[in-house]
């Protein structure tokens, strides 16, 4: 009775304010998502998340208990989202079986990547879920490259930017009905990437080199560039990436990366078990210890940070991997 | 094979037309009823008569849809995807004298696999090209390769076979270049998701293409049976017997190519199949091809639907490529057959 009396108190106070009233979302709602329209009758009660951050934003919305399931996770999940997490079924943290998505009910999927759900995905496509009448919500940053998605992550055209994020979250915001949470959410990560522009100058002696990982240390490395959001990190931070491929994620032999000369060297801690070169701290040894790589100025200079790998896609992970670069530059009083 | 157990054998082969007729219809009785997501045997077959328009039961769509679009459309399209790359393996077998031969060894499916990469990782004509369309040229420009290579269709199967071997070589090395210099490391895993083969993505159109494809190209193949057989006991035996042989040579290269792509372009590059089936079959119902195709065709449908199922229930909730379980489920089969065969050799 109590809880009806709060929710009924909370109710009559939200619908009092203009502002809080207009953030209620009217059904049926029609969202245009990746050149499609998805029409929701309901907030959704058993949603499925397709991918890392698909679920990372639902549960930062606070909607666990409105999560039917999630798959696929590269990394491990945002600490402060672990409790919240562990209330939802995880199917696999690889690609699932579509079966398993649909034997859990859904009533909602929303995908992070085209590889979980696009045209020529093994897992699903859109129209497995709308021809039974299942709405689906693709990431902004996955089909930002064209409508028409046959390229998986694609060179963008344009640098990636949390914008795309940002449209995502309130997206989800408005199709659960937490259009108020979504706003907090949003104004909570802009001001945290204002505050992190605010604490560095643009200066063009600023170069970073993102070191994914490498299959051995003989092997060229996989490196982060293009317009992806790694670059974006490098920018938001005042620097540039030293690695001027278009390619999103180029791969290149120590003599290439010795010549980028970068300024500060991001070994990306990578949480799969699949090559030692994963984990950050072999990066480093690595570095540190090959005689003609440890030449480098960054090395020499111990201008090496870690940084999740996570934060290399297109995230909420994003923005955590530059806060925590951005420590470390500070560390290193690289942060005028 | 003596002329006095004709009709012994024609007897044997009536049994055995039923029998493997019969354990088809089994398997994809179980690839319908089984799955992740559980469904009662009733749900299962009204779900079925429902879709064959013989019943009109209401049914939670859900359920309908798991067992009409996804389980039954999948297990016909590995069904008819296995007995094409069969039928093509008894095909090349036959026309290279060689019994490695298959579409693998030629380097069709390697030119596939470089198609459709070009198209996942490049990106080459997004929007206008998808990736089976790219698999399929791929699948060509590889036939292409190995037929310039080796001197047009008429020269000998030793000669076809090694263009084969070094188109493979240069597709794949095409493969793997596009994949190291373009993509990241979970692209790559994509990638290899895709050579290794799935029947995740088909759904009903890609059946009705295959239904089409696959007993034409049977079809085509039983018609030109006896110029087969010809073929071998070589290419001048061949054309004494009468047989025209550049044409029928290069009309079967081409039924091939364009099977092989076609399934190639649609589940991956699936191993195994086109190699070993066409030698089991061999061994139930001999060389001669007008039983032989047949039999490659069903036994390839039995063998693929079977690890199709093995493949999505091994691992719960998750599919493991079907690459790997033809070759798991294959190999252990095939050496129970070789043993077998051993004093008959």
């Amino acid at each position: 009775m109590s809880h009806k009396l709060i929710m009924a108190i909370a109710i009559a106070a939200s619908t009092s304010l203009g502002s809080a009233a207009q953030a209620q979302t009217d059904y049926p709602l029609t969202i245009e998502n990746c050149g499609q329209s998805v029409t929701f009758d309901a907030p959704p009660q058993n949603a499925v998340a397709l991918g890392q951050n698909s679920a990372e934003i639902m549960l930062m919305l606070g909607l666990e208990d409105r999560m039917a399931a999630t798959a696929f996770w590269p990394n491990t999940v945002l600490p402060e989202l672990a409790e919240a997490n562990a209330e939802v079924e995880l199917l696999s943290v690889e690609f699932p079986s579509l079966e398993s998505v649909l034997a859990v009910q859904p009533d909602f999927v929303a995908a992070m990547l085209v590889t979980l759900m696009g045209p020529d995905s093994k897992v699903a496509k859109r129209e497995d879920f709308e021809s039974l009448g299942i709405p689906t919500y693709l990431s902004p940053s996955a089909c930002s490259v064209t409508e028409v998605s046959t390229d998986i992550y694609g060179a963008r055209s344009e640098l990636w930017t949390m914008d795309q994020l940002y449209k995502e979250i309130s997206d989800l915001a408005r199709i659960f009905d937490v259009t108020d949470r979504g706003e907090t959410v949003i104004a909570d990560l802009k001001a945290r990437e204002a505050a992190l522009r605010g604490r560095f100058e643009d200066r063009d002696d600023l170069t970073f080199l993102f070191w994914f990982s490498s299959p051995s240390s003989e092997d060229d490395a996989y490196l982060a560039g293009g317009n992806g959001p790694s670059t974006y990190i490098a920018e938001l931070l005042g620097g540039s990436n030293a690695v001027k491929a278009a390619s999103e994620w180029p791969t290149l032999g120590w003599e290439g990366i010795m010549a980028t000369d970068p300024t500060v060297i991001v070994a990306a801690q990578v949480d799969r078990k699949r090559w030692s070169l994963d984990e950050a701290e072999n990066k480093i040894a690595f570095l540190k210890s090959d005689p003609i790589v440890s030449q480098m100025e960054a090395v020499q200079k111990g201008r090496i940070v870690v940084m999740p790998g996570a934060a290399t896609n297109a995230s909420i992970q994003t923005l955590y991997g530059a806060e925590e670069v951005a420590k470390q530059l500070e560390a290193l009083d690289l942060a005028e | 094979m003596s002329a006095g157990v004709v009709d012994h054998g024609t007897m044997r082969l009536a049994l055995l037309t039923l029998v493997s007729a019969t354990v088809l219809a089994v398997a994809i009785a179980v690839a319908t009823a089984i799955g992740d997501y559980t469904i009662g045997l009733g749900t299962v077959s009204l779900a079925i008569t429902n879709g064959l328009g013989l019943s009109d039961a209401d049914l939670p769509p859900i359920e309908e849809s798991v067992v009409w679009d996804l389980r039954l459309s999948r297990a016909l399209v590995a069904a008819l995807a296995g007995a094409g790359l069969a039928l093509c393996g008894a095909i090349l077998q036959a026309l290279l004298r060689n019994p490695l031969a298959e579409p693998f060894v030629l380097g069709i499916s390697a030119g596939a696999s470089t198609g459709a990469v070009c198209v996942i990782v490049l990106g080459i004509g997004a929007g206008s090209l998808t990736l089976s369309a790219g698999a399929f040229a791929g699948a060509f420009a590889a036939f292409g390769v190995v037929a310039v290579l080796s001197n047009g269709a008429t020269s000998g199967p030793n000669h076809t076979i090694l263009a084969g071997v070094a188109a493979s070589q240069l597709f794949n090395a095409l493969t793997s270049y596009i994949v190291t210099t373009s993509g990241n490391a979970e692209q790559a895993r994509n990638v290899m998701f895709w050579l290794l083969g799935s029947f995740g993505g088909v759904r009903w159109p890609d059946f009705q293409l295959l239904l089409v494809i696959v007993p034409l190209g049977l079809a085509l193949c039983i018609y030109m049976a006896r110029a087969l057989d010809a073929f071998t006991f070589g290419d001048e035996d061949a054309a004494a017997l009468g047989v025209p042989v550049g044409r029928i040579r290069l009309a079967l290269f081409a039924v091939t190519a364009v099977m092989t792509a076609t399934i190639v372009s649609m589940v991956g590059a699936i191993g195994f199949v086109g190699l070993v089936v066409p030698h089991a079959a061999r061994f139930v119902v001999g060389p001669m091809h007008m039983r032989l195709l047949p039999a490659c065709a069903i036994i390839g449908a039995i063998f693929m639907v079977t690890a199709d199922i093995v493949s999505r229930v091994i691992v719960a909730q998750q599919t493991v490529p079907i690459g790997v379980v033809t070759a798991l489920v294959g190999v252990p089969f095939f050496a129970i057959i070789l043993y077998r065969a051993r004093p008959q050799a």
